[in-house]
């Protein structure tokens, strides 16, 4: 009985301390000091889904990248088969608390969704969009370059992963 | 998913979109409705536009936004302190001499559209029927008697705007981004990158269209003043404060912010060369304006064709009269850019 006093007279605090931890454990934000985090912590969208619910789809323009605080995200890839003219789901990952998606949002101008993202089960995420990035280098501009730094290292993580998948593939296909 | 799931998320979307729409119509139901509080409302989004850059400049300096909002603020309201101070004397009298005067300038106004109608009419004869001066006539009484009958009103209103007004801009520069942030939060998933995006776009060209239109006006409004104090033409002050203001209405404002000049320089005997230099005072205003600062600023932001610049101006004017017109443009840009993202969003989602 104690603890569920607890936990309701505190949850307001408790769900700004997740969103908080969540954010202070992201890469992206990782340079950041207290009151820099603060800063994020008051701009960023707090967003739930239900189970399998879109949370955005392939082909649509994207905003922005999601942290998943609480739960577990399916991500997919629908491609066209040529020979049947039929489209084909492909289940790419499951990511789960801590993990997160849709960066490259962040950085193109009107990009478009290479993948769908659904909800696995009752998830709770961080949207962070182009317009919150904007106004964190409007208003602590020390703030967004540690950001923009980081993006562009996790950027370049992506890439490198990418190139060297790749020129494995690659070298299979020579075989 | 599960036909059970799909329709409760359906259903979740559904009400929480209701809400928000709700949520909007309730504000714009009272900005409609209540007294005072629509024209207080623009006048606290355009000094939020005007003093928001300084508020981010003060925060990127490392003060709070608390002290960052209060010292701009502070700051402009001293400022035009200082303005009322000087100015709000000029004006009274201005204002003063205008009501003494106003019947001679009705009188010679309406006997000149007479004789424009009796040389129209005696070539028009019987094919159309002209009748100016009698028109013109009731009008300007009609509205000289409404504008100083209904002065004590318009003071008193005024007193409510002018407290309205700064209290809003204080709340909207300190709040307002969580006010819209908590907004949003009603929006359903579904819609939720949209919303937010659009958000932004309406807010970065607002701010740019609002900052570029007061420029404007000031710079129009100071060479008109400018001009007329060195003919040593009356009025100069109220009738340079009411072309700037018109100047904010496009293509229609500069001619009807021209005509009082115009009827009072005509009214006093003015001869042709005063007429002339007035006309040269406010096209000269003009061109500087079309020249150095629409390409430069305006044109930039609000990518509208000129047809459709003239149909919304005429839409505000049938529909709220000269702050229809003066409001039109802003609307309608807000308008523009809401229908594509959402017709994208909608349409288009596929790549």
């Amino acid at each position: 009985m104690a603890d569920f006093m607890w936990e309701n007279l505190f949850s307001k605090e408790a769900g700004k301390h997740t969103t908080y931890m969540a954010l202070k454990k992201n890469i992206l934000f990782s340079g950041l000091n207290p009151r820099e985090l603060k800063l994020v912590e008051k701009i960023v969208n707090v967003r739930r889904y239900r189970p399998s619910e879109p949370i955005f789809k392939q082909g649509e323009v994207g905003v922005g990248m999601y942290i998943i605080v609480d739960g577990a995200v399916n991500i997919s890839v629908e491609e066209l088969d040529t020979t049947s003219s039929e489209t084909r789901t492909h289940h790419v990952i499951q990511l789960k608390a801590g993990e997160f998606f849709g960066e490259l949002a962040l950085v193109e101008n009107n990009g478009r969704r290479s993948a769908s993202a659904s909800s696995q089960e009752e998830t709770t995420v961080i949207g962070f969009f182009k317009p919150d990035l904007i106004e964190i280098i409007d208003r602590n501009p020390t703030a967004g370059v540690k950001i923009l730094m980081m993006l562009g290292e996790v950027l370049g993580i992506r890439l490198r992963e990418t190139t060297s998948r790749i020129t494995e593939m690659k070298k299979e296909h020579r075989r | 998913m599960t036909p059970t799931l799909e329709s409760a998320i359906v259903r979740e979307r559904r009400i929480k979109l209701l809400f928000f729409i709700a949520a909007i119509l309730v504000l714009l139901f009272s900005l409609y409705k209540v007294d005072n509080l629509l024209i207080s409302m623009l006048l606290a989004v355009v000094n939020f536009y005007i003093l928001s850059p300084a508020v981010d400049f003060l925060e990127r300096k490392g003060f709070s936004r608390q002290w960052s909002t209060t010292v701009p603020f502070l700051v402009l309201i001293l400022f035009l302190a200082i303005l009322v101070q000087f100015f709000f004397p000029i004006l009274l009298e201005q204002f003063k001499s205008l009501q003494v005067d106003l019947p001679k300038y009705t009188e010679i106004s309406t006997a000149f559209f007479t004789n424009v109608e009796l040389k129209i009419s005696s070539v028009l004869k019987d094919i159309y029927p002209v009748e100016l001066g009698g028109k013109i006539q009731t009008q300007l009484v009609n509205f000289a008697t409404t504008f100083f009958q209904k002065m004590p009103d318009y003071i008193s209103q005024s007193l409510i705007v002018l407290f309205l007004a700064p209290f809003l801009t204080y709340f909207m520069l300190l709040d307002g981004r969580d006010f819209v942030r908590k907004l949003l939060t009603l929006v359903p998933n579904n819609f939720f990158e949209l919303a937010l995006n659009l958000n932004h776009q309406i807010g970065f060209q607002m701010g740019g269209f609002i900052r570029a239109r007061i420029l404007e006006s000031v710079i129009v409004s100071a060479l008109i003043w400018t001009g007329l104090l060195i003919m040593g033409f009356p009025y100069a002050l109220s009738l340079s404060l009411f072309a700037g203001i018109l100047n904010i209405v496009p293509y229609l404002g500069p001619v009807i912010g021209l005509a009082p000049a115009l009827l009072i320089g005509f009214a006093n005997g003015g001869g042709s060369t005063e007429l002339m230099w007035i006309l040269i005072i406010y096209f000269g205003a003009q061109l500087v304006d079309t020249v150095l600062i629409v390409p430069f600023v305006v044109a930039k932001i609000v990518d509208l064709h000129p047809v459709t610049v003239v149909l919304a101006v005429i839409v505000g004017s049938q529909l709220m009269g000269v702050l229809g017109m003066i409001i039109s443009i802003p609307l309608f840009s807000i308008l523009k850019v809401s229908t594509i993202a959402i017709y994208k969003h909608l349409t288009d989602f596929r790549a």
